[in-house]
């Protein structure tokens, strides 16, 4: 184990040079590339023997990525924001084979217009696809959670893809300190590749041909329950990994919580900004406020008993969404809501921090007084510049 | 630069598609744009579908507009090409532009379909190992009414390639190399000289392709024999993503010149 200072890009490709991959399908965009670009220099400097595709689009990215998974290798890749939507049919084709795959999605907002600059859009609209889809809040986890998803993946109780989600930019380009594991460690806590099927000619089968009704509604029902069974593996996985490779690292819960089993009022969220947040809790907190939080790491799968757990008996909950479920606020409201509108009063959802808008610490701290002082409606849009209505209509109205 | 030719060229009632590229940052920010005539972003491989049903449209108002699509190399030989074909097999009726400085240059320079053999980017820190996808030859193939290909060395024939391109109906193939001399590494007063040397070192051809026929433009008459071509070293050695080229590898790009033309001439005989 040693101590670098490294970006969350740098910590992933270190992650994937760790776990050994053997092919990845490589296309470029912000604010992924770096992660792709450091491949191919550790490659260049012999580091790794992994086979670079460098091919020509992120739809073939994925489709080069699952060629390998199918023919038995660990495969992996990288993208965001467009490049994601590009490959959306690959992504679902990835979890309809139940094939581990790991992809790291440096996250972005979606145009147009465009733009480069962080929001989790990009990410959370892949809820539906079948993936395992986790979410850094540092480099240091990007990594962590990079190396447990090939074996959480290749776990046979899961046998699904696996995404790592982190804040474009913020956890991406920002070097801060990283516990990188040594090739020891990690060996003795990945396991060789298991998988269910293999395509090779020595055991013929015949892949996603057309299968009669009832059997595809039993397969989709299966990703269903595998998804829901890899609970337990994650939680698994995770112990396992504090023991084995970082030692600091708490992965016994697939969510976070932050002063929040004697707190009144909760904050949810995810990504990057939990760290501003807990400075927000903790001023407020010396304030006397009982406030705490509750960081989802896992937006899938969706642990009910754990978010139920932790939010059970709270005043009130404020859900923060650094992206958008349009007509419904954000995607991590609708989902913290449904789970327990009857177990708490009252869930506000807040969307912010759209296509890059900065939200610091003393935004948060402002917003959560807001929100313990009441807000009337469901769902707001903050903007911490002052932004009093919004109104517009099309891209033509801009000032 | 390759821009403001093409305003040069085409005059009003022009809509320009661009794709995600580095043309989509240069217009600065919205709503204004660098560009004084209609521009409509488009996600990167949408371009040639978005101006088809641009220019259907138009045609059934009874408007006579000019869409032009302005992609980058990658979103033409790579993300965007089935787009690309499918246009040019219906014969759509716009003017694409393919404005090739021979990577991804708007992620920071990632290897594309259309870099060279040997070229280091970021991607290809030992040089790139394949030939570069040529893609006049797969539009000529296409049997479009148009193709051409300009450097943005040579302005006036870029320009006289553009106003000829709008005079015809159906769809247009305009191929011209622009150098980018942060990608090519390459100091940037040089644009043009590097440009011209594509062209005089017969690297980049210049030609017309017209309803079947190939015509070699003047510039590049001394490519058809390999005796009077400019040794390919003159345009290389200014280049910084060609420092690593061993002799072979010189050799291997001269090999490909030297087919590129042998199947040019064979057009241009007829
Ligand atoms: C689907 C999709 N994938 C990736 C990107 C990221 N991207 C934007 S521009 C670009 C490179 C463009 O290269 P090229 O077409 O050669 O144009 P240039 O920037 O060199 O002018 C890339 C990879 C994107 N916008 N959309
Ligand atoms: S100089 Fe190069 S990177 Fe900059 S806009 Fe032109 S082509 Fe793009
Ligand atoms: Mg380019």
């Amino acid at each position: 184990m040693m101590r670098k200072v490294i970006s969350g890009n740098q910590a992933v490709a270190l992650a994937v040079k760790l776990a050994n991959v053997g092919v990845t399908g490589i296309y470029p965009i912000t604010p992924q590339t770096t992660i792709i670009e450091e491949l191919a220099e550790m490659r260049a400097r012999g580091e790794i023997s992994t086979e670079i595709v460098r091919v020509e689009s992120e739809h073939s990215a994925m489709a080069a990525t699952l060629g390998a998974a199918l023919a038995g290798i660990r495969a992996f890749t990288a993208t965001a924001s467009q490049g994601l939507l590009y490959m959306h049919e690959m992504v679902w084709w990835t979890a309809g084979s139940r094939t581990p795959v790991v992809m790291v999605v440096g996250t972005r907002a979606v145009g147009p217009p465009w733009n480069i600059w962080n929001e989790h859009t990009d990410f959370t609209s892949e809820r539906d696809s079948g993936w395992i889809m986790a979410f850094a809040s540092n480099p240091q986890e990007a990594l962590d959670l990079t190396l447990q998803a090939f074996r959480i993946s290749e776990d046979e109780r899961v046998f699904l893809p696996m995404m790592v989600g982190m804040d474009g930019f913020i956890l991406s380009h920002t070097k801060t300190n990283v516990l990188v594991p040594g090739g020891e460690e990690v060996e003795e806590f990945l396991p060789p590749r298991r998988q269910p099927y293999v395509v090779d000619p020595e055991e013929p089968l015949g892949m996603g041909n057309l299968f009669p009704p009832i059997e595809y509604m039993k397969l989709r029902n299966s990703i269903d329950l595998a998804l829901r069974n890899s609970e337990d593996a994650i939680r698994e996985i995770g112990r396992d990994y504090v023991r084995k490779v970082n030692p600091m690292g708490d992965y016994s819960s697939l969510n976070v919580k932050y002063k929040l089993d004697d707190a009144d009022y909760a904050v949810v969220l995810m990504g990057a900004w939990a760290g501003d947040a807990m400075e927000a809790i903790d001023k407020l907190r010396e304030e006397g406020v009982k406030i705490g939080m509750l960081r989802i790491r896992y937006l899938r799968p969706w642990s009910e008993r754990e978010i139920r757990n932790a939010l059970d008996g709270k005043k009130a909950v404020l859900v923060l969404d650094r992206s958008t479920s349009f007509g419904r606020g954000g995607p991590l409201y609708v989902e913290v809501k449904s789970t327990v509108a009857d177990v708490v009063p009252s869930v506000k959802g807040v969307v912010s921090g759209i296509g890059g808008v900065a939200v610091n610490k003393v935004d948060l701290y402002n917003l959560f007084k807001k929100f313990v002082s009441g807000i009337r409606e469901d769902v707001i849009w903050y903007y911490p510049e002052g932004v009093e209505k919004v109104e517009l209509r099309t891209p033509r109205d801009i000032e | 630069m390759a821009m403001r030719m093409l305003g040069m060229a085409l005059g009003k009632d022009v809509v320009v598609v661009v794709v995600a590229g580095c043309s989509s940052v240069i217009q600065g920010n919205a709503p204004y744009n660098a560009y004084n005539v209609p521009v409509v972003n488009v996600a990167f491989a949408a371009g040639p579908a978005l101006a088809s049903g641009l220019a259907r449209a138009y045609k059934q108002k009874g408007k006579d507009v000019t869409v032009v699509v302005w992609a980058g190399d990658g979103g033409t030989a790579d993300i965007g090409f089935a787009s690309l074909s499918g246009a040019a097999e219906r014969n759509e009726d716009f003017i694409y532009v393919c404005v090739d400085n021979e990577a991804y240059m708007n992620t920071g320079g990632q290897r594309s379909g259309s870099t060279p053999y040997g070229a280091v980017t970021t991607t290809t820190p030992e040089g790139k190992k394949e030939n570069k996808k040529n893609v006049y030859f797969l539009m000529m193939a296409h049997d479009v009414p148009y193709v051409a290909t300009a450097s943005v060395g040579y302005p006036h024939d870029f320009i006289a390639k553009l106003k000829k391109a709008k005079q015809i109906k159906g769809f247009r193939y305009v191929h011209v190399l622009a150098p980018d001399p942060y990608g090519w590494l390459f100091d940037p007063s040089k644009t043009a000289e590097v440009a011209k040397l594509a062209v005089q070192t017969c690297y980049w051809p210049l030609f017309e392709y017209e309803r079947g026929k190939l015509t070699i433009s003047p510039e590049c008459m001394h490519c058809l024999d390999r005796r009077t071509r400019r040794p390919i070293r003159d345009f290389l050695s200014l280049q910084g993503r060609f420092k690593k080229l061993k002799d072979e590898d010189v050799r291997e790009l001269e090999e490909y010149i030297d087919r590129t033309w042998e199947k040019l001439k064979k057009m241009a005989e007829g």
